[in-house]
C-alpha cells in the first residue's frame, strides 16, 4: 500500500498517511468549500488501511489551526474509523497538537477526546513562540 | 456618482467597518479576504483567541453564501455557479461585528427562522451538547455543508446572533444576520 500524501494549500492541510511507518499525520488549516469531497479520497485510503491492521501501533499526529464546521464532520467520522480500529485490538495513539494561545484548537480536541474510549487521545501543547 | 464613492468610504470607516464586500463570492475570495483580515487583526494586536473566532465566523458566513445563496448566476456549464450576497466586518468598541446578507427561497425562510430562533434561546453548554448531536446526523438532503454553521457561530460569537429576514418589493425574502464577538 502507498503512503497518502496531499500538499497544503491556503485551505486544506498537509497529509501524510504512511502505512510503512504506521503514522498519521495532518497539520495545517481545513476549510475547503466542500470537506465531504475534498477527504472523500483521503477516507477511502484509511478505511483500505485499517481494515488490514491487526496487531500494529499507530501513531496520528494531528495540528489543526483552525477547521470549519464541514471539516469538524469529516474528521469526527475520521475518530470514529479509529475508535473501531482500536476496538479489534489495535493499538491507535492520537496526539492532538494545539497552540497555547488557541482555545478554539484545545475545544476541539477536548470534544473529540471525550468520544474516545479505545482510543490513546493526547492533548499536546506546542511551544508558545 | 463620483463623489459619492469617498461619502461611502467615510461612512463606513466611520462607522468602524474593516471589510465591507458586495457581489459575487468565491471559495478563493474568502481565501484572499480571510488572509488580509487575519492580518488586519493581527497587526492591531488582537488577541489570537479573538481573530480565530472572527475568522471561524466569517468563514462559516461565507461558505453559506456560496453554498445557499439563492441569487445566483451561471458562469458556464464548466465553471460552478457564483453566488451573491453582501458582508460588513468591523468594530465597535471592544466588539468585533460581522454582518451577512443574502437573498433565501421561500423553502430556506421557515428552517432558518426555526433553527436560528432555537440557538437563540441556548446558552454556551446547550449549544456545545447540539453541536455534537447534530454533527453525529446524517447530513439533510440537498445539505450542501453538515448543516453545522450556523451552531458553530452561536458557539464563537460573544451574544446570541441576531438575524432577520425582509420581505421587499420584488416579493423575494432577503435573510440578514449580525454576529457579536
Amino acid at each position: 500500500m502507498e503512503a497518502f500524501v496531499r500538499e497544503k494549500s491556503k485551505s486544506t492541510p498537509w497529509i501524510k498517511l504512511d502505512p510503512g511507518e504506521n503514522h498519521l499525520e495532518i497539520r495545517g488549516e481545513s476549510y475547503p468549500e466542500n470537506s465531504a469531497n475534498f477527504y472523500a479520497p483521503m477516507m477511502e485510503w484509511l478505511e483500505n488501511y485499517l481494515e488490514n491492521l491487526s496487531d500494529e501501533s499507530v501513531r496520528v499526529d494531528i495540528e489543526l489551526i483552525y477547521f470549519n464546521s464541514s471539516s469538524s464532520k469529516v474528521f469526527m467520522n475520521f475518530f470514529d474509523m479509529l475508535e473501531d480500529c482500536a476496538g479489534k485490538g489495535v493499538d491507535v495513539v492520537v496526539n492532538w497538537f494545539y497552540h497555547p494561545d488557541n482555545d478554539t484548537a484545545l475545544e476541539c480536541g477536548e470534544e473529540f477526546q471525550e468520544d474516545m474510549e479505545k482510543v490513546t487521545f493526547n492533548l499536546v501543547q506546542t511551544d508558545g513562540g | 456618482m463620483m463623489d459619492e464613492i469617498q461619502y461611502f468610504y467615510e461612512k463606513l470607516k466611520k462607522e468602524g467597518v474593516i471589510f465591507s464586500f458586495s457581489g459575487p463570492v468565491s471559495q478563493s475570495l474568502l481565501e484572499g479576504i480571510g488572509a488580509t483580515l487575519r492580518q488586519k487583526m493581527s497587526l492591531e494586536e488582537t488577541s489570537t483567541g479573538v481573530i480565530q473566532k472572527v475568522f471561524s465566523i466569517f468563514v462559516e458566513l461565507m461558505q453559506n453564501v456560496i453554498n445557499y445563496s439563492a441569487e445566483r448566476g451561471s458562469a458556464g456549464a464548466e465553471e460552478p455557479d457564483l453566488s451573491f450576497g453582501v458582508l460588513i466586518i468591523g468594530r465597535r468598541g471592544d466588539h468585533f461585528y460581522i454582518q451577512c446578507g443574502n437573498y433565501i427561497t421561500d423553502s430556506q425562510k421557515g428552517p432558518l427562522r426555526e433553527q436560528l430562533t432555537r440557538l437563540q434561546s441556548m446558552d454556551k453548554d446547550e449549544l456545545k451538547k447540539y453541536y455534537k448531536e447534530q454533527r453525529r446526523k446524517e447530513a439533510a438532503e440537498g445539505s450542501k455543508g453538515a448543516g453545522l454553521g450556523f451552531i458553530e457561530m452561536a458557539r464563537r460569537a460573544t451574544y446570541p446572533i441576531e438575524f432577520d429576514i425582509l420581505q421587499n418589493g420584488n416579493g423575494k425574502d432577503f435573510f440578514v444576520v449580525n454576529i457579536l464577538i
